[in-house]
């Protein structure tokens, strides 16, 4: 039966069956998996130096074992990832932990899930108050330490609750997820953070020419009105400021949209230029406003009257303040701040003047008006904030969501700025006279305000992770374009102390794995049920042949073919 | 340890064939071509149906127990029978006795059905992280699948093969031979009408292909004496 050519060939069919097979390994083992319990978007801590040193969370990529805040004490957690919902946070014990530089695989805190600006929605927030204050400290806590390993945030859902009920429930039992335990294991497979390379502030700047009648060679004086627009926060994914700055940057718009309306018919247009400034930079000293300023013609800053800087204008109740650094005595201030009483108090609500003097030789700028001051320029801050807020603080934070602000007060403070301001530029002042009544065509926009606070509410703007061209920037630009005659868009490097590092969000894969033992024991079992088989087999087999003795079965020797 | 568990289940789906390979006299006889040819019959089964169902078949949107449609299935799963019955009467065997015939036939097409049926999901599913029981619960399928195939085919070698049967036991044989048929049917039935859990499932399967196994061996050694 065996021939010559029949090897042989086979042998070639044989070789190329093994290619095929080769390659359809290499194919197969490519196949990756994921098919987690659950896959939740998680948002990181932000990683920044600042002079130097580092601050926040330093790590990214996370695979570890999951435990919950009733671990048994005395473990060991270095290998570990503890998830805290927000609810059950004791800010003492995070604090303590922190400050020991207690060894931790990572940490993973659940905000409730009204914060969260893509489910939230706007449901009401229950005890606003305690969680604005809790977030608040947790926040300063984190974003001023130096934590050697990854820290999380993210929003509760049905799953993740259940996977926490899940871990709880194990950690009681006292038995903590270990590779020798099973349980939960909680993987984010991402690369190591690394420096953003060189982040760009962009400043907006509008124009609105105003009315220059022949024969005028002096150029007209400007009035200045300027918002920061960028944010920072413990999550920089999360940032999105509703109230410091969303507030500011859609009153500006708002105004914006009504001086148009005046200045687009020649016969209202003022005797002032007016100047929009939406500046970016603000948590880090208003770098990018010294930066625009400085680069203003000699002319230009010399003509601008006054600038007004709005900051936080989006919950108040009662009371706006009015910071300044030039002492109230001066003669500009106190027209400034007159214009404004009045207008405040036919509106039903008061304005308080603060006081606080520039250091020049200290960095440190905590209001917009100091950059202004700096370069001699007469400017105030409006704002509802009464304390002066210390580096990276009220820049849009955890607890900055939509629903913090409230649309009537932003809606009052634009009455409030643009009836002061059209005032002053028609030469109104102290007369009852109201330009933006309700009802009427100038009538402030409650609509308008509040579509773009919810767009705002809804877009994280931490400068260095906005890119040249981002999206929501042009969308700015385009939307300031419509009020004024000209803007102009300016790039400048964030540069001076602050380092950041990318990757804010990931995913966060949860997976349900069993122990090492349980795999062992498994092989057991399957291993004494293979044996079993096997002897069964051959026990019955020679059994049923010799029942079955009809026909002789040929002889049971097997020949070795050669 | 995700490959450890892919390894724990592949010696649970596959390690019977081996086992009753070489357990029983099927190597001493080295009827391995048999099953070969047997494993390549069922894919060429496998490729028919696929076409049938192909066809015929409508996709439905829900989850439920459609009886046209499992009717349909069923009469295409006799392309099975069919395939067995070419599997075991014109394949040119070798001089091996009916015995080992329907042994060897049988466990080719086990394993070609476990191989076509379960590697897939195995590869892919048991080396992740996340654990579940499923891919242990389809090993004991699969070797709940080897007895059913093995008693399939030696009913189906009672039938086809076996000349002298006494007439008493033909109508039982038949009947046997239906119910192991149309087995496939039946589960999807307990999974989609009755709404029966996997673990359920496959332990009725197990119960009911060992008791299947018993009877057709019962079968197998009665139509056996009468000859002797």
């Amino acid at each position: 039966m065996a021939n010559s050519k029949k090897p042989g060939g086979l042998r070639e069919m044989l070789e190329s069956m093994y290619s095929v097979i080769a390659l359809l390994f290499i194919l197969v083992a490519c196949v990756e998996l994921c098919d987690a319990a659950a896959a939740v978007d998680v948002y990181r801590l932000i990683q920044y130096d600042m002079s130097g040193s580092p601050f926040g969370s330093r790590f990214a990529a996370l695979n570890h074992h999951a435990a919950s805040l009733h671990f048994p004490p005395g473990v060991d957690l270095s290998r570990t990832v503890l998830i805290i919902p927000l609810r059950e946070l004791n800010i003492t014990f995070v604090r303590e932990y922190i400050n020991q530089k207690n060894p931790l695989g990572g940490l993973l805190v659940l905000l409730p899930e009204v914060l969260s600006f893509k489910t939230g929605g706007n449901k009401q927030v229950h005890e606003k108050e305690k969680m604005k204050n809790l977030l608040a400290e947790l926040e300063r806590l984190l974003v001023h330490s130096n934590i050697p390993y990854p820290v999380y945030f993210a929003f509760e859902n049905d799953e993740i609750d259940t996977v926490l009920a899940d871990i709880k429930k194990n950690d009681l039992m006292g038995q903590p997820a270990t590779a020798t335990t099973g349980g939960y294991k909680f993987v984010i497979p991402t690369t190591e953070p690394k420096k953003v390379a060189s982040p760009t502030m962009t400043n907006i700047q509008g124009w609105l020419s105003g009315l220059k009648t022949d024969g005028d060679a002096n150029q007209l004086p400007t009035i200045a009105i300027v918002a920061s627009y960028d944010t920072f926060g413990a999550a920089p994914a999360l940032s999105v400021g509703s109230n410091s700055n969303g507030s500011g940057i859609v009153a500006l718009l708002e105004i914006a949209r009504l001086f148009s309306l005046l200045y687009s018919n020649p016969k209202t247009r003022g005797r002032y230029n007016l100047l929009f400034g939406l500046t970016s930079g603000g948590p880090y000293n208003y770098n990018g406003t010294q930066k625009w300023l400085r680069s203003f013609d000699q002319r230009l800053r010399e003509s601008i009257d006054y600038a007004i800087c709005l900051n936080s204008i989006g919950s108040w109740d009662n009371e706006l303040w009015i910071h300044v650094s030039k002492p109230p005595e001066n003669a500009y201030i106190k027209q400034i701040f007159e214009g404004l009483s009045n207008v405040a108090e036919e509106l039903d609500l008061k304005v308080g003047l603060k006081h606080k003097k520039i250091n020049i030789s200290n960095p440190r700028v905590a209001w917009e008006h100091e950059q202004f001051s700096r370069l001699r320029v007469t400017a105030a801050t409006l704002s509802e904030l009464s304390v002066t807020p210390e580096l990276l603080e009220s820049t849009g934070g955890l607890f900055d969501t939509r629903q913090y602000v409230n649309e009537t007060a932003i809606v009052r403070g634009v009455k409030l700025v643009a009836e002061s301001l059209a005032r002053h530029i028609y030469g109104h002042q102290g007369k009852n006279i109201q330009i933006f009544a309700d009802e009427s065509s100038l009538a402030v926009n409650p609509a308008y305000i509040r579509s773009w606070l919810d767009v705002l509410s809804q877009t994280p703007r931490v400068a260095p992770f906005l890119s040249k061209d981002d999206p929501f920037v042009m969308a700015l630009k385009k939307e300031l374009a419509g009020h004024v005659d000209e803007v102009n868009v300016q790039h400048e490097t964030l540069e001076g102390i602050f380092t950041f590092y990318d990757s804010t969000s990931a995913r966060l894969n949860i997976y349900q794995v069993a122990s090492v033992t349980f795999d062992l024991l498994l092989l057991l079992v399957l291993g004494s049920y293979l044996i079993v088989l096997f002897s069964f087999l051959v026990i019955t087999t020679r059994g049923l042949d010799d029942l079955i003795s009809l026909f002789r079965r040929p002889p049971s020797r097997k020949l070795k073919t050669a | 340890m995700t490959m450890f568990h892919f390894f724990n289940c592949a010696i649970l789906t596959f390690g019977p064939h081996a086992i009753y390979y070489s357990a029983t006299p099927l190597s001493e006889y080295d009827t391995l071509g048999t099953s070969v040819k047997a494993a390549l019959v069922y894919l060429g089964t496998a490729l028919v149906k696929l076409v049938c169902l192909a066809t015929f078949l409508k996709v439905s949107e829900n989850d439920g127990f459609d009886p046209y449609q499992e009717l349909l299935k069923a009469v295409i799963g006799f392309i099975d029978v069919a395939g067995l019955y070419f599997a075991l009467t014109q394949l040119t065997h070798r001089n091996i006795s009916q015995n080992h015939k329907f042994q060897a036939v049988g466990l080719g097409w086990a394993f070609a059905d476990s191989v076509l049926h379960r590697l897939a999901p195995l590869w892919v599913g048991a080396r992740g992280l996340e654990f579940t029981w499923d891919f242990i619960l389809q090993g004991l399928e699969a070797n709940a699948n080897l007895v059913l195939s093995i008693s399939l085919a030696a009913l189906g070698s009672l039938m086809w093969l076996r000349k002298n049967k006494p007439k008493t036991l033909i109508p039982i044989i038949y009947a046997c031979a239906g119910i192991v048929a149309t087995m496939p049917s039946i589960t999807s039935y307990l999974r989609r009408g009755l709404g029966w859990h996997f673990p359920k499932v496959v332990g009725f399967e197990l119960f009911t292909s060992l008791s299947m196994a018993f009877i057709s061996w019962q079968l197998f050694s009665a139509c056996q004496r009468p000859s002797s």
